[in-house]
């Protein structure tokens, strides 16, 4: 095997696992708050649209992985453009794609738990939404470090000169 | 622009007249009343818990009538029904219900009735329909169940717990009773696990016979009746058939009453109105003769209502500053443009004592921040269109609706303009239109630059407009600080602050190493870069002495110093997470762009066309949604924690003035 030619593939691996990845602790974190968000609603109808709002908060991580997948394929060239990388930059482009695909993972997760009680919050509070929101979307604040660090990784990766 | 100054209301009035004062504080709803805890013992309280529950009870008359209505008679409701708001009443009108009111109770009661009406009905068909699925096994018998025989003979009909045709059971018979003769037995209908028989003896057998069906399980049915079971089963049908028809008659009824509707509705509301003036009522502290009431009002609107109080009843009333002590309640006052910031200030919580509104302070950078987030021209433009639209639709939204979506309504104005900086009009939907589909290369050039091509650029932006923005507020805690004279305070807590950020800040952008790291197009001179690093170290010095400033110790002083000093890399974390607006802006960016790219796959022609449109629609409709939310939660964040962080507390307690608290109608007064 020639392992000049395996760049490609790592640097896909990378886009794959950040889509991947971030989109599996989304799924699993919007699901989970949404079970909750349904309870809710059964009880109070009205509430229907704050529940989604709280329900959708975990859903940006999965975003966020898409992003970072997509800025990966059209900069290593595999939506049209040159897939010839070295392997050195095929690996930077795995390792530029981990952040977020690990933190959104498991980011997700945890904001999802907040999510959840943020949700039993607004049950009983319907009028203290606005506390009910922040409080999960301080968990985000990981998720959106771990995209930036992803971001400028992957965007700064094509100018190297190995 | 800021908190309302609030007065405090002492009226002392006539006791008769305390129902009329307590209408008319109610019509103008600007009084939160607020009655003391004790009084003095020639005063005492009248108890309305129970006229107040009896109102609460008439609101439910009116309320479930309606419910029958909705259901029996429907109205169509448009899609944009939430943003309507609740539909106007003339003041005239309202204040004639207490006539109709009565009246309109009966009439709530009557589709009440003719409610119960059809829910008894149904009720009673359906015990009708089992009954007549349980003589279905007995309708070959042609005499009554519940016959007993003749003078010579005796009938036994009932069941048995098994399935037998007749021969089996002829034979069943024949063993156990056989000396027995004459004993006549008809299988009317058998099934498995129930056998309904008709037997006949003489009467002297009566006895062995029933011993001998006993044994084999026999049973009388649960039910009897003095006709033939086909007989029976078609009066009961006939009794269904009325019921069905008085359950129609009733529907129709009931139907025929929609026009009812807006004034049942209207007395739900008179008694609600009426509950609440009698709750109030009963905190009202009493003598013989006199009541008196204690609240906070405006000040704006204290002398007018002074005025027409004082025209209207006979009432010894003034308003008085409250004590700096006092639980005054909160109301904010802004603009047309800082207003809707009101309802995302009472979501953190609303200005506690000695604080000031932020509302005015945060409504620009609010703007700005969420249109660098959502940063799209196409995306902005709908957003304001949607929000202008319905604000000009639906003159009688609620209030607090309205602001919300002023608030987008700005928010909207500030994406288009970062769009058009960025150059972003449905991420990169114009060049991949004019490029699938009329093979020409059209580009709109971004005013400022693309932050795909260059995202230090923007990061370091959103950097700098974080600074701005926590500068700012430790600006209002200046602002605060000095009002209250604490100048020292502002000295140690601000000031000192400014120094040492602002200084790192300019030291490090004279630094060779930074300016080339993140390409910087300027470099501030070394000269400056020493000044601001010698500022910053008079900050440094001056937060180590002060931050512990509350401790006598000299020694606890200097630890304390020293640990509110390391509050510096707070504000280093505080200044990151504004790399939010860079990671959000693009992540907009980037999803529209993908949707771009998947509805272009087919390439031109009719198909392609058709495919580009729906992906388009579907695409871009979720991505607006998806980061509009994104960017309003982030904003929320940016502002609480970040700004808020800086000088504001809360905990203010909202004001809740007495007014007419209509659910279904707003009273709209004629001018």
């Amino acid at each position: 095997m020639d392992w000049n030619t395996m760049g490609i593939v790592f640097a896909l691996l990378g886009a794959v696992l950040a889509t991947f990845l971030a989109g599996i602790g989304s799924a699993v974190g919007v699901g989970m708050a949404g079970q909750a968000a349904a309870g809710v609603v059964t009880e109070d109808p009205s509430l229907f649209g704050k529940a989604l709002v709280l329900q959708l908060l975990p859903g940006t991580q999965g975003i966020y992985g898409l992003l970072i997948g997509f800025i990966t394929l059209t900069q290593i060239g595999i939506l049209g453009g040159d897939p010839n990388i070295s392997l050195a930059k095929g690996l930077l482009y795995l390792a530029g794609c981990l952040p977020i695909a690990i933190v959104g993972l498991i980011s997700a997760k945890w904001q999802a738990k907040t999510s959840v009680a943020s949700i039993a919050l607004l049950a009983k509070k319907p009028d203290q939404f606005g506390k009910a929101m922040i409080l999960p979307a301080m968990v985000e604040t990981y998720a959106v470090l771990a995209l930036l660090v992803s971001i400028l990784s992957i965007f700064s990766i094509g100018g190297l000169a190995i | 622009m800021a908190i309302v100054p609030m007065k405090r209301l002492e009226l002392y009035g006539l006791k008769r007249e305390r129902k009329a004062i307590l209408e008319f504080l109610q019509l103008r709803g600007v009084v939160e009343v607020h009655t003391p805890k004790e009084a003095d013992t020639l005063f005492s309280r009248t108890d309305t818990s129970q006229a107040s529950l009896e109102f609460e009870q008439n609101v439910q008359i009116p309320e479930q009538a309606v419910k029958l209505l909705d259901e029996y008679a429907p109205v169509k409701t448009s899609m944009f029904a939430s943003l309507e708001g609740r539909p106007p009443v003339s003041q005239k009108e309202y204040d004639n219900l207490w006539k109709k009111a009565p009246a309109l109770l009966g009439k709530g009661r009557e589709i009440i009735d003719l409610g119960k009406r059809i829910a008894d009905d149904s009720a009673q068909i359906l015990r009708l329909e089992a009954q007549l699925e349980s003589l279905k096994p007995w309708l070959s018998l042609d005499i009554p169940l519940d016959s007993k025989g003749t003078a010579h003979s005796r009938i036994f009909a009932g069941t048995l717990p098994e399935d037998l045709d007749e021969p089996a059971l002829k034979n069943r018979l024949a063993q156990l009773l056989p000396k027995i003769p004459g004993v006549e037995v008809e299988v009317l209908s058998h099934q498995p696990q129930q056998t309904c028989l008709f037997c006949l003896c003489h009467k002297q057998d009566a006895a062995p016979v029933e011993e001998a069906l006993r044994s084999l399980g026999f049973t009388y049915p649960a039910f009897s009746s003095d006709l033939p079971p086909a007989q029976q089963a078609e009066q009961i049908k006939q009794e269904i058939h009325q019921l069905d028809q008085d359950r129609e008659d009733a529907k129709k009824d009931i139907i025929s009453r929609a026009n009812q509707r807006r004034e049942l509705l209207l007395a739900a509301d008179y008694y609600h109105v009426r509950a609440e003036k009698y709750r109030i009522l009963g905190g009202l502290w009493q003598s013989p003769h006199v009541f008196f009431l204690t609240g906070y009002l405006p000040a704006e609107d204290a002398p007018q209502l002074l005025s027409d109080l004082e025209n209207r009843f006979t009432l010894s009333a003034e308003v008085v500053d409250p004590d700096p002590e006092e639980d005054v309640p909160v109301k904010l006052k802004n603009g047309f443009f800082t207003a809707p910031m009101e309802s995302v200030v009472a979501g953190y919580s609303l200005p506690g004592k000695n604080e000031i509104d932020p509302s005015s302070v945060m409504a620009l950078l609010y703007y700005i921040l969420f249109g660098l987030m959502l940063s799209d021209a196409a995306y902005g433009l709908l957003i304001v269109l949607g929000c202008g639209l319905a604000l000009l639709k639906f003159p009688n939204m609620e209030r607090s609706l309205r602001k919300s979506l002023r608030m987008f309504f700005f928010c909207g104005i500030s994406t288009t303009v970062w769009g058009v900086l960025f150059g972003s009009y449905f991420g990169d939907a114009i060049p991949v239109i004019a490029r699938t589909f009329f093979n020409t290369e059209i580009t709109i050039p971004a005013l400022w630059f693309t932050p795909l091509d260059d995202p230090m650029r923007l990061l370091l932006f959103s950097f700098a407009l974080g600074i701005v923005h926590l500068f700012t507020g430790l600006g209002v805690q200046f602002y605060q600080l000095a009002r209250r004279k604490k100048y020292a305070d502002a000295l140690y807590d601000v000031v000192f602050w400014y120094l040492l950020v602002g200084g790192l800040i300019v030291l490090l952008l004279s630094t060779e190493m930074f300016v080339t790291m993140v390409n910087l197009p300027f470099r501030i001179p070394g000269i400056v870069g020493t000044v601001a690093g010698i500022l910053a170290g008079v900050g440094a010095v001056g937060i180590v002495c002060t931050a512990g400033r509350e401790s006598r110790n000299p020694f606890k002083r200097l630890l304390k110093g020293l640990y509110g000093l390391y509050n510096v890399s707070g504000y280093l974390s505080d200044i990151l997470s504004y790399s939010r607006l860079l990671a959000l802006g693009l992540a907009t960016g980037v999803i529209a762009t993908v949707f771009n790219q998947m509805g272009s796959m087919l390439g031109g022609g009719v198909l392609g066309a058709i495919f580009f449109t729906v992906v388009f629609l579907i695409g871009h409709t979720m991505n607006l949604a998806i980061n509009v939310l994104g960017a309003y939660v982030h904003t929320n964040r940016l502002q609480y924690v970040e700004f808020f962080g800086k000088f504001y507390e809360g905990g203010g307690r909202a004001y809740e003035p007495f007014a007419a608290h209509t659910r279904h109608f707003q009273i709209k007064e004629e001018k």
